[in-house]
Order: C-alpha cells, then sequence, then structure tokens
C-alpha cells in the first residue's frame, strides 16, 4: 500500500494528467465541471457564481420535481434544492443543508445539479457536497432521497449521483450528502 | 424479573405437559433410539445452476440463492460499492472490496476476491489500485469470456481500467480512459468503456496483457439522451444493447472496431407513444437501479418498464416488457406484484426471472409465463447476477 494519502495521489494523478494534457482535455472538463473550489477559476460553477442574475423565465415546463418542490424544510427529499441528490441529507444527521455533521469532512469536489427554487422562479446550480470519513449515517428512511432530474450515467461524473463523491478528503468513506448553493444557473 | 420467571416456568410446564400427552407411555418412550451427540460440520455446494442467483443483500454481503427452491445457498461479503461476478467456467466467484484498516479511516486496501465456488472458501486475494466507489454498478467490473480477465473501472476521479490476470493471479496494468467508464467485454481481446460524448473508448488486451486503445465516433447524444450505465450484453456474442433514457436500443457489436447497429425504440416496438426528452412527456420508459436484463439462448431482451415523464429513469417498474432483439417486437408484458428496482434472467433453456423490491423482497419467476414461483422477503437489494454458464 502507498504511503501517501489519497490526497496527495489525486493531487498526483491530477498533475500528471495535466502535463499530457493535448490528450486529457476531457479530464480537466470532467474535474473542472465537478470542482467547487476556487482553484480553476474558468469553472462552469464558478462562472455561474460570477454570472449576473438572470432574468425569471415566464415559460417555463417544470419537471414533476419542480411542480411538488418545497422550500421550507430541507430535512426532506422534496426541499427544492434536492433535485437530484441521492443519499443521505445531513440535515437528518447533526449537520445541515452546507454543514457536515460533527466529525465528519467535506469533500471538496462534488456532483452538481441545477434545480429550481419555486420562491423565485429561478435555477440555482447546486453543489452535492458528500461528508466523509464516518460510517454511513443511520436515519430515517425518510432522509434517504434519491432524486434525478438531469442526473447522468457515470461517464458523466459531473452530473453522477452514484458516485461516491469523497475524492481529496481524508478518507473515502461515505457519511451523507449537502445541498450547498453555488450560484444562479446561467 | 420475578414475575417473568414464574410466567416462563409456567409455559414450560404447559409444555411439558402437553409433549408426554404425545409421546405416549413410558415403555414407548424407552423403544426409541437414545439421540446421539452431533459433530459440526461444513456444508458445500452442489455444481453451479443456471437457477442460481446473487443478490445483493442488506448493506454487507451478496447472498446466493437456488432459485428453484428460493433457499440461501451462502453468503459472500461484499458491500453496497462492491462488485460480484460468476467466473464462465462456474467454479469462482469474484467479488471486487474496498475498506479502509480502522473502519472508517486509515490506509485504503483494494481487492479482488476469489472465492471457491464449491466451499466458498476465499482461495485468493489480489491486490488493486484504487477502484472507482459507487453504488450499486454492476459494469464497474467484469471478466473476459475465457475466464482469463478482470476489468475493472477506476475513477480517482481521471478515468481508467484495471486489467487483472487471474490466471496468474495480478494486476498487469491500468490504462488510462479519459472521459469515459464502465466495463463492456468483447466476445474477446479486450473491453469497451462508455464515454461522455456519445462515443466508446475500445481497449484491446492482447494475451500478454498488453492494451492497445482506440475510439469510435459519438453515435448517441449524450447531452439530451443518454446511454444507460446498466446496459445489457451477451457476453458469449460480445454484443452490447445500449439502451437510452427514452428507450432507443443500439445493438452493437463490441470490438476494436464496433458495429453500432440502427437503433429501435421500446415505445415504438410496443406499439406505443415513442417516448421523448419532454420533461412532462408521460410515456412508457425504462427505469430502475438495473433496469434491463437480456436472455442469450431466445435473444430476448427484458426492460423494467413505468410511466413517466423524461428524468424518471431511476424510477421503480410495474411491468417487465419481454422483447425479440432480433424483429425488435414487443412478445409480452409481465405485470409485477408490486413495483421493482431491478430484474435479472437465467441463461439456460427455461428460464427464472428475478424482479426485485425497493425493499427488500424478490419475485422469482418462470420467464416465459410471468408466473410468481417464490416471493423472497429478506433484505434483497436492487441488483442481482446470474451465472452465464
Amino acid at each position: 500500500m502507498s504511503s501517501l494519502s489519497l490526497f496527495d495521489r489525486l493531487g498526483e494523478k491530477l498533475v500528471r494528467n495535466l502535463a499530457e494534457f493535448s490528450s486529457r482535455r476531457s479530464v480537466l472538463g470532467t474535474v473542472g465541471a465537478a470542482m467547487a473550489a476556487p482553484a480553476f477559476p474558468v469553472l462552469p460553477v464558478a462562472r455561474a457564481a460570477e454570472a449576473n442574475a438572470a432574468p425569471v423565465p415566464s415559460t417555463q415546463t417544470l419537471t414533476d420535481f419542480e411542480r411538488k418542490a418545497q422550500s421550507t424544510d430541507p430535512t426532506k427529499c422534496d426541499y427544492w434544492r434536492h433535485c437530484a441528490i441521492d443519499g443521505l441529507l445531513c440535515g437528518c444527521c447533526g449537520g445541515g443543508i452546507h454543514t457536515c455533521p460533527p466529525g465528519a469532512e467535506p469533500s471538496p469536489v462534488s456532483w452538481i445539479g441545477t434545480c429550481r427554487n419555486p420562491d423565485d422562479g429561478r435555477s440555482y446550480v447546486i453543489a452535492y457536497r458528500d461528508c466523509c470519513g464516518r460510517t454511513t449515517c443511520q436515519t430515517s428512511a425518510d432522509c434517504h432521497c434519491n432524486t434525478s432530474d438531469h442526473e447522468m450515467p457515470i461517464y458523466r461524473p459531473q452530473a453522477s449521483n452514484d458516485i461516491i463523491w469523497c475524492f481529496g478528503t481524508q478518507t473515502a468513506v461515505y457519511h451523507c450528502s449537502t445541498a450547498a448553493i453555488i450560484g444562479q444557473a446561467g | 424479573m420475578a414475575g417473568l420467571r414464574k410466567s416462563r416456568w409456567a409455559a414450560m410446564a404447559i409444555a411439558a405437559a402437553g409433549l408426554s400427552g404425545v409421546s405416549g407411555t413410558p415403555s414407548a418412550r424407552a423403544a426409541q433410539p437414545v439421540l446421539q451427540a452431533e459433530q459440526s460440520t461444513v456444508a458445500t455446494l452442489p455444481t453451479m445452476s443456471s437457477h442460481w442467483f446473487l443478490p445483493a443483500t442488506g448493506s454487507e454481503s451478496y447472498t446466493l440463492y437456488n432459485g428453484d427452491t428460493a433457499q440461501i445457498l451462502g453468503t459472500l461479503p461484499g458491500d453496497l460499492i462492491s462488485n460480484a461476478a460468476f467466473s464462465p467456467d462456474g467454479k469462482t466467484f469474484y467479488v471486487a472490496v474496498t475498506m479502509w484498516a480502522r473502519g472508517d479511516h486509515g490506509p485504503r486496501e483494494d481487492f479482488l476476491r476469489a472465492y471457491d465456488a464449491h466451499t466458498l472458501a476465499l482461495v485468493k486475494e489480489i491486490e488493486l489500485p484504487p477502484r472507482a466507489l459507487a453504488v450499486y454498478k454492476i459494469q464497474n467490473m467484469d471478466l473476459s469470456q475465457d475466464g482469463h480477465w478482470a476489468y475493472i473501472f477506476d475513477m480517482s476521479p481521471a478515468t481508467g481500467i484495471t486489467v487483472i490476470d487471474l490466471k496468474a493471479g495480478k494486476v498487469v496494468r491500468t490504462v488510462d480512459t479519459p472521459g469515459c467508464a464502465l466495463v463492456f467485454p468483447w466476445k474477446s481481446g479486450g473491453l469497451s468503456s462508455l464515454c461522455g460524448d456519445g462515443s466508446l473508448t475500445n481497449v484491446a488486451v492482447d494475451a500478454s496483457g498488453a492494451a492497445k486503445v482506440s475510439h469510435v465516433a459519438p453515435f448517441f447524444d449524450a447531452n439530451n439522451d443518454p446511454v444507460f450505465e446498466q446496459s445489457p450484453i451477451d457476453r458469449h456474442a460480445g454484443i452490447a444493447f445500449f439502451i437510452t433514457y427514452t428507450g432507443k436500443v443500439f445493438e452493437t457489436s463490441l470490438g476494436a472496431t464496433p458495429t453500432i447497429g440502427t437503433p429501435w425504440t421500446l415505445s415504438a416496438a410496443a406499439g406505443q407513444p415513442v417516448a421523448t426528452t419532454g420533461v412532462q412527456d408521460v410515456a412508457w420508459r425504462p427505469g430502475g437501479k438495473e433496469p434491463f436484463a437480456y436472455q442469450r439462448a431466445t435473444r430476448q431482451l427484458y426492460a423494467l418498464m413505468h410511466m413517466g415523464t423524461y428524468w424518471t429513469h431511476k424510477r421503480e417498474g410495474n411491468e417487465i416488457w419481454v422483447y425479440d432483439t432480433t424483429a425488435h417486437t414487443l412478445l409480452r408484458r409481465i405485470a409485477l406484484p408490486a413495483d421493482c428496482v431491478g430484474i435479472a434472467v437465467s441463461q439456460d433453456q427455461h428460464p427464472l426471472l428475478y424482479a426485485l423490491t425497493g425493499e427488500g423482497k424478490a419475485f422469482v419467476m418462470d420467464a416465459a409465463s410471468g408466473k410468481v414461483l417464490h416471493t423472497i422477503d429478506a433484505r434483497i437489494g436492487g441488483i442481482a447476477l446470474t451465472p452465464d454458464l
């Protein structure tokens, strides 16, 4: 077993891939799209955060989830930010909508979703950051959500919610999932 | 406590009185042979049957069942992020696992474990590079049809395929497959992976384990109608049925230069309105955790179907639709006793069909008639494997 931490190995692999970037653009795209950290200023997520408020669409066909979404209880699967979440809500495990429970560690990378806030009618980019490094939260079945608006297969990892998104954390053990706003969807 | 003890004694006295009444006179009891002391033994398994199936169960095991009797045969360790496979010769089970030395922390270890199919003894552990970790993703691992190679999908998050020589019991190499994922083995000599641009990356693996990568042009719209990860394959023929969220079927002969057929559509082949990508277009669609199964002997495709809009690709199904993949026609519809998230089918001439609920049950059915032969309620997960002997 390598003595390097996962983070070190991850970093090394990324650097190696970046060094050969002419054939690895897709890796950059994949990682870039998923990264929520400010290390890559050209990322779609970063752009979303910096974008001016987009106009509220006047005629928008809503998905089933969007039609039923509520904005008052973030510990329910039908809370509007949970349109593409697969996992246990950290808010049911001692944490919150963007807060890991005590003892867990947020993953610096995540999959992302685009969810519509029923209060203002705008769509927002949501980073579903997993909290890691603690055994799986044992909470009520109501807090185990599996929604799939805009959810994609694992070969589009930035939008895939079956992956254990615990890259770059001390261990890749899954605990629960959060849903942080990154910015308005352009 | 005293009250409890008293009531226990009372219950035992009643039971003893009942027993003496049944067993007759003292002389009749004396005529019965004395029960002998027993030695502990360990069961072994008969030759693998096509009617065995291996569902994920609970959160820490795969459980081997005899589909004919619905009885448990044995247990293999493996959690939600493990991968299991039957060897093509029916002599070995493989399970790829990832664990941490101290439970939720400490050094990470990834292994491919080999279990003898007669004794379920752990006979080999092959150390692996870090595997891709995803919940119940059957196509993260597969074996070559000759049983020589295992292919395992890696994601760190850069993607690649680890090639393992099962005969030598060691990793041969890891092949970078940027932007691509999953394992769809060829008839022989390699595997293909699905890519984020709607194409395939093809990895030829020669007898020495050397790898050569090739690509094909995009053939599906990954942005608007992606291919299911769980698209089924015929390992013997090296054919994949790549099926999109709306139910388009691309029959593909896998290889270094794959042949991709003209797509047909599950809904149209059933005489139903064609499912579109509309988020309010309610139509029959495939969905679930393991929504497809392919029966090689009959060339029939089984699809778990539900009525829903686009983006309901993970929703449970209430019917299984069975297709003739040569004529592209619907043969029959099987109504399920409860909504199910996964299906599997045996590969013999008289196939059993397995349908798995999201709440721990499995229905064992006659695949031809759809008749439910057994119902198992034992913490069954959403996926199951069957041997392809």
